[in-house]
């Protein structure tokens, strides 16, 4: 502390140049903050993108002298072929938008209620040791993959042995083919989203919480207000930046969805597909077939294009009403 | 500093007590835990009774909570892997060491200066990381920049360099500061003459516990999680970490049964050799339990509220 | 990060699935034989005199590698499938010191599971790694066909520069002419070999999986089997399936099958375009008692024929009397819930992709008697004889040396047996009799044995018999006779559309039909329609017209 009282001591009375170069020299170190950050993405994000023209390619190896750019530059251009496989069948693709849209809304709107409310009353337990044991515990579903989640599930719903049919046989109920029938779906679908990622967005939120000055409550405190009023005026607003933050960033996937959910989950069932074809596994069982990467550039291409549009809309609107919360 | 937020950690408790939640609140606050930690956890417990299950219970009733008979077997089998296991548990740790310390280390400093709004190209950079959590080449010229340009094959870089930056962490941390960092603090900084590393290292980041501890949690995570990486570089067995293993079991057992009508009596056989389901489900155990015994490390930092104060300090 | 995995996943899925059609399914190891083991070159080439020297060009028999320099050392990368090898350095050192005097070649193996090989082989080929030598086959992404009209294999009998010739003459007399033929494709380079196939079960037969023990409980034979079919099942299964719930009190289901087998085998089809259930939407059709008759088969949507809607109304019909588990009708759970059945003994009739000898090893598995009867004799189709080669990447600066590598791994016992089995006195001793006992460090290097060439070079194990593969093996799959349309293989390049749509139309309703999970009353017409909107009728057009031309040009 003494050498920095000393520093500004020296710089007491600037001059104007003086400033300029101060201001230079704040830029440059700050650029080199970002400096290796910047250089992985350009190398690691950047230089792939090139790919991007197999979208618009039938991809082929130059057999003279094959690598991946020569292959790239040998590629016979074929413009937007490789986009129709998607509306092929208009009731299919329908179907799929529906569904991934859907899902996706009701995922974000669901998480984002669920994980600050968890939040929220994982910061008021007052014994800190229970509200541990409680976020560690949230995080387990994140451990298990998709895989492990389906055995699971297929515990309770298999047919013949499935706990969930022993039980309603047992209550004399008429047994359902879960992996037969639609309806339940939605609903087993939803609960299995908001069960392994929950524990994720809450550690997020709490960890906003917790940079919550604790002299602002005492002081809503002491003004008398409520345990409510000090959520709503307090820590709301402060969770406010991470809320749209995490909100924008969910936006520019709301046309992917998550792949293990609805194909593992499901086991892949045929007769479930009006509830849980979405536009990924779409273009996953195409890719079995035609085993044509063009294909799957292009739809990830269109996914992320129509993402890249949602979220400058949805950043452009935030900007506009609280530029502090807005991405960029 | 340091002194005043162990007296504030001291305060804390009764400062809590006495603006606490009522009682039924709180009694209503612990169920709602309580059945929603029962669905996260029971799934793991399934798991862990799938690992002690008989292969002949599995055969006659399938994966159930009440097996008809219990087995070692698939632990006996995992440990006779022997050196090849407990490697794989370095690989692991080391990576996750190594790759948290480095990723936490790149993300603090480039979030850090999206954070400073007077830094002067930090739309361009902010735009320049969120950009690529949209766009990408896609596997095919990622996997050859890194392995033909970067030479990432069989080495620990290999699974560490991949992951090391998450544009997504970038934004989140870039947040953290936004609501945890007040902008007085970084003003009183400067004219006080601190540098800006030194404002980052010595002022910002010590008060920004929470959000590092979470960012690194996450990325621990991440790494310890990650099978798919280490799966397209490492060929070499002994930098395969845990989770490449255990997926590379899963991925024959799904590979030959996907493909066992094409293959007829071929993938039977392949089939039978592969290791069991229980064996299957000793591995997912062995690989969340250390994670999630390292788990309260971070929490320390995240739940506790070790800023109280700090900005007045 | 997410985004990646999501593609990599479709990626993933690419390879995995479009498994082309049986690749024999037939594994030798069960019996076995021997070549002589202590035999040359020359000798084992005679043991396999099926071939004949017809093909132009084997006519240059004479020393293949004459005309190879091998004054620069090389190293050949090898991609291979399907190994559990965690330790090859003894293997390595010796094949390395043998290699080195023969071809002055290091050769560098990289052990592909089956798990990770083709998403790691794919994106080997298609970055343009530096590899000499991958596994290819026509039944997990139909990477031999489509790999080669993408320009990753060299062709090896390419008139300008012919690899076969030149440098590997003396596999290209062992190899059986039918496995020859089998290689012919359509490639970048004009029609020819992409790849040398390996010797190996080449005929596919399905069969019915009988429970004999559990038939003979209830006073059957397996004759009853015999003398019916699948329509005529259903007594049977309905007394043991009564028989065995009041023996247990649990649920009991009789038939045990594949979806998609048990399609083609009711109805006498044979895979034109993939069978992962969701690429298998075209049939062609066989006379079961004679395969190698033409019987002007047209291709079809398999769907859509009466035989299909008489399967699927049967199939429902034992479905609703409760003799199929609807754990079969679930694409990912299938395949779990029939192997577990088997293991448990816990069924009466199953279907098989035949092997030579394994009702010896199923019934010992298993610990009942089992027996397979046969729906047809063994039948060779294209996919079957591509159903594991090597083929010479395009980006191998070395291809010359390469073709001299499986040429001498093909016809040198010595080599090959190394390879497969590892080294003598460590992973494997021989027995009195000279057959092979594998010791505990087989763990650590166990390739996949049909994966690397021709196994008929290899000493016989312990529990096959001596001459296994003179005796047995080579007389049984030189027997299968190749269907009419032989040589003939699907290209889907011009409707790659179609069949992307037509995939996930197939993969909504055909297993579920097939296994009799929904009613045929309802979901064959909507399947029906879905698949026209799909635009089946293009694509079985564009088979046909390729059919047309294939027997124009025979």
């Amino acid at each position: 502390m003494a050498q920095g009282i000393a520093k500004t001591k020296k710089l007491s009375q600037p001059k104007h140049k003086e400033k300029i170069t101060a201001s230079r020299k704040k830029t440059f170190m700050l650029t080199t903050m970002v400096l290796p950050g910047a250089i992985w993405l350009f190398l690691l994000r950047y230089l792939p993108m090139v790919g991007i023209v197999m979208a618009f390619q039938d991809y082929k190896i130059y057999t003279k002298k094959p690598s991946f750019l020569n292959n790239l530059i040998h590629s016979k251009f074929v413009g937007l072929k490789n986009i129709k496989f998607l509306f092929a069948m208009p009731d299919t693709t329908w179907q799929m938008v529906r569904n991934t849209l859907g899902y996706n809304i009701l995922f974000i709107l669901l998480g984002l209620v669920i994980s600050v409310t968890f939040a929220i009353m994982l910061n008021e337990i007052t014994k800190k040791f229970v509200a541990k044991t409680y976020q560690t515990l949230m995080f387990f579903p994140y451990f298990l993959s998709w895989v492990v989640a389906s055995y699971f599930v297929q515990a309770f719903l298999d047919p013949t042995r499935g706990l969930l049919v022993h039980l309603m046989q047992s209550w004399g109920m008429q047994t359902i083919d879960f992996y037969n029938n639609t309806k339940p779906w939605p609903l087993i679908l939803t609960i299995c989203n908001v069960w392994k990622n929950t524990g994720y967005s809450t550690v997020l939120y709490l960890s906003a919480i917790t940079g919550i000055d604790a002299s602002q409550y005492e002081a809503a405190s002491i003004d008398g207000a409520s345990k409510w009023q000090q959520i709503k005026y307090v820590t709301l607003p402060h969770l406010k930046t991470m809320i749209i933050i995490l909100f924008i960033m969910n936006i520019g996937k709301i046309f992917c969805a998550d792949f293990g959910l609805f194909f593992q989950v499901p086991m892949n069932s045929g007769p479930l597909f009006p509830v849980t074809q979405v536009i990924d596994t779409y273009v996953y069982r195409a890719m079995t077939t035609t085993g044509n990467y063009g294909m799957t550039t292009m739809a990830g291409l269109l996914q992320n294009l129509i993402g890249f549009i949602f979220i400058m809309t949805a950043n452009t609107i935030v900007r506009k009403v609280d530029s502090d919360s807005a991405l960029f | 500093m340091a002194r005043k937020s162990k007296a504030e950690k001291i305060v804390v408790p009764e400062k809590r007590s006495y603006n606490a939640v009522s009682i039924p609140t709180e009694i209503i606050i612990n169920i709602v835990m309580i059945l929603f930690c029962a669905l996260c956890i029971v799934p793991f417990i399934f798991v862990i009774i799938i690992s002690f299950t008989s292969e002949q219970s599995i055969a006659q009733i399938g994966y159930s909570f009440t097996p008809t008979s219990y087995s070692l077997d698939a632990y006996r089998y995992a440990f006779d892997m022997g050196a090849a296991l407990w490697r794989s548990y370095f690989n692991s740790f080391f990576v996750t060491v190594v790759g948290t310390v480095l990723s936490v280390f790149v993300c603090a400093l480039y979030s850090y200066a999206l954070f400073r709004r007077d830094f002067k190209y930090r739309r361009f950079f902010t735009f320049f990381s969120f950009f690529t959590m949209l766009f990408g080449g896609g596997l095919v010229p990622t996997v050859v920049v890194c392995k033909q340009l970067l030479g990432l094959t069989d080495n620990y870089a290999a699974v560490i360099v991949p992951m090391l930056c998450n544009p997504f962490n970038f934004i989140v941390m870039r947040t953290f500061f936004q609501s945890s960092v007040p902008e007085e603090l970084i003003e009183a900084a400067a004219i006080d003459g601190s540098g800006e590393y030194n404002t980052l290292f010595k002022i910002i980041l010590p008060i920004s516990k929470p959000g590092i501890a979470t960012i690194a949690l996450l990325n621990a995570l991440a790494y310890w999680n990650e099978w798919y990486i280490p799966m397209l570089y490492i060929r070499e067995n002994s930098y395969k970490p845990l989770q490449q293993l255990l997926m590379e079991i899963q991925r024959n057992v799904d590979y030959l049964a996907k493909n066992a009508s094409a293959m007829g009596a071929e993938a039977s056989k392949a089939l039978t050799s592969t290791p069991t389901q229980s064996l299957r489900m000793a591995l997912v155990v062995m690989v969340v339990i250390p994670i999630a015994f390292a788990y309260p490390f971070f929490q320390r930092y995240i739940i506790a509220g070790l800023t109280v104060g700090s900005v007045k300090g | 990060m997410r985004k990646k995995k999501l593609l990599s996943l479709a990626l993933v899925a690419v390879m995995a699935s479009s498994m082309l059609a049986a690749c024999g399914g037939n594994d030798s190891s069960s019996t076995t034989t021997t070549t002589d083991n202590t035999s040359t070159t020359t000798d084992s080439t005679s043991t396999t005199d099926t071939t004949d020297a017809s093909d132009a060009s084997s006519d240059d028999t004479a020393a293949a590698s004459t005309g190879l320099d091998i004054s620069e050392p090389v190293t050949l990368k090898w991609y291979l499938h399907g190994s559990n090898v965690t330790d090859d350095s003894a293997v390595m050192e010796k094949v390395n010191e043998y290699l080195g005097e023969k071809l002055n070649v290091t050769l560098q193996p990289i052990w592909g599971t089956w798990g990770d090989f083709d998403e790691g082989a794919t994106l080997a080929i298609n970055g343009g790694d530096d590899i000499d030598i991958y596994f290819t086959c026509s039944w997990s992404a139909d990477e031999y066909n489509q790999y080669a009209k993408k320009g990753a294999w060299v062709r090896l009998d390419d008139p300008d520069n012919n690899l076969i010739q030149q440098y590997g003459s003396d596999v290209w007399a062992v190899l059986p002419d039918v496995v020859k033929e089998g290689a012919v494709i359509e490639g970048s380079d004009g029609v020819g070999v992409y790849a040398i196939p390996g010797f190996k079960d080449f005929g596919t037969q399905n069969t019915w999986d009988v429970n004999v023990t559990l038939l003979k409980k209830y006073g059957y034979t397996v004759d009853d089997i015999k003398n019916t079919d699948y329509y005529g099942f259903g007594d049977i299964m309905a007394t043991v399936k009564a028989g065995e719930e009041a023996e247990t009190g649990e649920t009991f289901y009789p038939l045990n099958v594949e979806g998609a087998v048990l399609e083609r085998m009711v109805t006498n089809s044979i895979i034109v375009n993939g069978d992962s259930g969701t690429t298998n939407v075209l049939s062609y059709y066989i006379d079961p008692t004679d395969v190698s008759k033409n019987i002007g088969s047209k291709i079809e949507n398999k769907f859509g024929t009466e035989e299909y809607k008489k399967f699927v109304e049967k199939t429902r019909e034992y479905y609703n009397a409760g003799y199929i588990d609807p754990a079969l009708g679930n694409a990912n759970s299938a395949n779990d819930t029939l192997v577990a059945a088997q293991n448990a003994a816990k069924y009466l009739i199953g279907t098989q992709s035949y092997a030579l000898g394994y009702e010896v090893q199923t019934s010992a598995a298993r610990g009942i008697e089992v027996q397979y009867v046969p729906c047809t004799p063994p039948y060779v189709d294209k996919t079957a004889t591509q159903g594991a080669m090597m083929a010479i990447s395009t980006a191998s600066k070395n291809p010359e040396r390469a073709m001299a590598f499986l040429n001498l791994l093909n016809t040198d016992p010595y080599l090959m047996t190394l390879l497969e089995y590892g080294v003598e006195g460590v992973h494997y001793n021989l027995n009195d009799d000279g057959l092979v006992v594998f010791t505990d460090e087989r763990d650590n290097y166990s390739p996949w044995r049909n994966g690397m060439g021709n196994i008929t070079l290899l000493p016989p194990q312990e529990g096959e018999g001596v001459d296994f593969f003179v005796d047995t093996f080579i007389p049984y799959y030189t027997s299968a006779k190749g269907i009419p349309a032989f040589g003939y293989a699907f290209d889907s390049t011009n409707v790659e559309t179609e069949m992307a749509a037509l995939a996930n139309v197939a993969g909504q309703y055909a297993l579920a039909l097939s296994t009799g999970t929904v009613d045929p009353e309802t979901a064959l017409p909507e399947f029906l329609s879905a698949l026209e909107t799909a635009g089946i009728q293009t694509v079985v057009d564009e088979a046909n017209a390729q059919l047309d031309a294939y027997f124009a040009a025979n």
